[in-house]
């Protein structure tokens, strides 16, 4: 396999609940004109796109042949990817192996949600429903007609039994994911390309109401309009067209559990905080990497976490340190921008969430960060060397997991 | 700033029918059929021998059917649980009149745990170890509903 590089990036000027100023498509081409002027390619460089949205969300059925003219990908191979929220990761994945394999040596992968112009509920739904059983599982309410949706408020409710899980067995208080929130909403105040962008304390999540315990409404994201482009490249490319100034992909993995939205209770598995997918696509990722040490040798970490406990969850579940440690980490001031393992500096999808993009905005502030191309005020201090980027979609079981770094692993 | 007024300019009626005819499957079909005789049925895997409720047809980790049926329950251990403050009608969340008891209940001779609301007790005395019983609808109707929610056996295993 060839290797392959981020070598640019492009956002929407904002990432905010409702963009009514334009449409979907007006939307999508902010992202790659951003894309094609930070790298000053032209859109006849760019080979092939991959192209990645929730399904159902905004009720387009296909949407990446819609915006082929405003993404310039006239006359182009163009692939749409859905996985949930992994979307983001898995379409940045997907033009990953258009490069590595050498079919082609410039692709772009477009992302993005606006979530203001469809019903996420009813997109969620659609996950659900099919699958008459996975009701069932949930504990969803479909009989008194009182909406208890997934078990006690929409997603948070799922989510609240693997809080309740990791809270269970890392020994972490209900006032550690207070902290981790307030920590990720200040850091998101930093990044102009965060949607809740206020300065918080632990005071001030804690004054807002519970959810479905123990999860309050200050622990989970914001639904976001907002797209991301990213351009890869091969290595030959690189050399050619850039200063050497970019983030290599050096390890990726990927890995599903047994189908039922949740993992947290699906097929055979009994623990909401297992998330053995995680931990598969992690040791894959590290092995292709030449990580062997993941807690001494990563520099930085983006955690995909629709709310706030999921950060700490993660460093866990993807080997950052052992189970038990990450709130011992947050406490000791590690996981903060100056840390030693900064977490989640951009803020995280608990500060911006335009879904489709969530998972390639982790990968992105990795890339970013190792380029010091970081806009706003969260470009974390130290070097970076090699950055742990991860996403959690699917049906709450699919988990991706790329690490970006500023060398290529030498073969 | 005032936000500049909206206004429509188009709205289009298009034949979109929404309404999905999902089958639920043998397995569950065959379980929501034992909730109407007032028992919960699962499935054990040959390979693992893990017993899945609600039965699912497949054994992703071994590969194979799962095909022997077995009754569990009704009575179970509470292992995990929410307690909901919020309900969510059409997109919208309206607080509850009184917080909902939500627990994963491993029932007897099974190994996943079911998802289910436990009634008749206070939030706060609600814990992992509880010790939970199923009650069943009356008259019974072939339904999910069958199965109403948990109540506490009033004993506590620690």
């Amino acid at each position: 396999m060839r290797n392959v590089a981020i070598i640019g990036v492009g956002y929407t000027p904002v990432f905010v609940s409702k963009r009514k100023d334009v449409n979907i498509v007006e939307m999508i081409s902010e992202s790659v004109g951003a894309a094609l002027n930070n790298t000053g390619l032209t859109p006849d460089d760019i080979q092939a796109v991959t192209y990645g949205n929730m399904q159902t969300f905004e009720g387009v059925n296909l949407p990446h042949l819609w915006t082929s003219d405003h993404m310039r990908a006239l006359n182009k191979p163009t692939i749409r990817i859905s996985t949930g929220g992994t979307t983001g990761m898995s379409t940045l994945q997907a033009a990953y192996y258009y490069v590595a394999s050498g079919m082609y040596d410039l692709v772009m992968a477009v992302t993005w949600e606006k979530q203001s112009e469809g019903d996420s509920q009813v997109g969620l739904s659609g996950i659900v429903v099919p699958e008459a059983m996975t009701m069932v599982q949930h504990g969803m309410d479909l009989f008194s007609g009182k909406g208890m949706g997934f078990g006690g408020g929409g997603s948070t409710g799922a989510a609240s039994y693997q809080a309740m899980s990791y809270l269970h067995h890392s020994g972490a208080s209900p006032e550690h994911i207070d902290k981790m929130a307030a920590l990720e909403r200040s850091n998101a105040a930093l990044n102009p390309y965060a949607h809740l962008r206020k300065k918080t304390t632990v005071e001030d999540v804690q004054a807002t109401p519970m959810v479905a315990f123990p999860l309050r409404f200050g622990h989970t994201c914001p639904t976001s309009d907002g797209a991301t482009t990213a351009i890869v490249a091969s290595e030959e490319m690189v050399n050619k067209l850039t200063d050497g100034n970019v983030a290599w992909i050096v390890g990726l993995g990927s890995a599903t559990s047994d189908p039922c939205t949740a993992n947290f209770l699906e097929g055979q598995i009994t623990d909401p905080a297992e998330q053995m997918p995680a931990k598969i696509a992690s040791e894959k990722a590290y092995k292709m990497a030449g990580i062997e040490d993941p807690g001494r040798e990563l520099d930085m970490c983006e955690m995909y976490n629709g709310f706030a406990h999921q950060s700490l969850m993660w460093l866990e579940k993807l080997g950052v340190c052992k189970e038990g440690e990450a709130h011992k980490m947050l406490d000791a001031g590690a996981l903060n921008i100056e840390g030693e393992m900064p977490t989640n500096a951009s803020g995280g999808v608990f500060s911006t969430n335009a879904i489709g993009a969530s998972a390639m905005n982790r990968p992105t502030e990795c890339a970013l960060q190792i380029m010091r191309k970081i806009e706003g005020g969260h470009q974390i201090p130290k070097k970076i060397k090699k950055a742990l980027s991860h996403g959690w979609g699917g049906m709450f079981q699919y988990v991706t997991v790329m690490v970006l770094a500023d060398e290529p692993v030498s073969s | 700033m005032a936000e500049k007024a909206e206004r429509s300019v188009v709205e289009v009626e298009v034949p979109l029918d929404f309404t999905y005819n999902y089958r639920v499957g043998q397995y569950l079909e065959r379980y929501i059929k034992g909730l109407g005789e007032k028992k919960i049925l699962g499935v054990r895997c040959s390979g693992c021998s893990k017993v899945t409720v609600p039965p699912r047809n497949f054994c992703g980790a071994c590969n194979r059917v799962m095909d022997e049926w077995v009754e569990v329950g009704p009575e179970g251990t509470v292992e995990n649980y929410t307690i909901g403050h919020v309900k969510v009608e059409r997109g919208a969340v309206e607080k509850l009149d009184e917080p909902r008891l939500l627990a994963m209940v491993k029932l007897e001779g099974a190994t996943v745990p079911l998802l289910a609301e436990v009634k008749g007790m206070a939030a706060s005395e609600l814990e992992n170890g509880l010790r939970v019983k199923a009650v069943f609808k009356d008259p019974v109707s072939d339904s999910l509903a069958d199965l109403s929610h948990f109540e506490p056996v009033g004993q506590e295993v620690k």
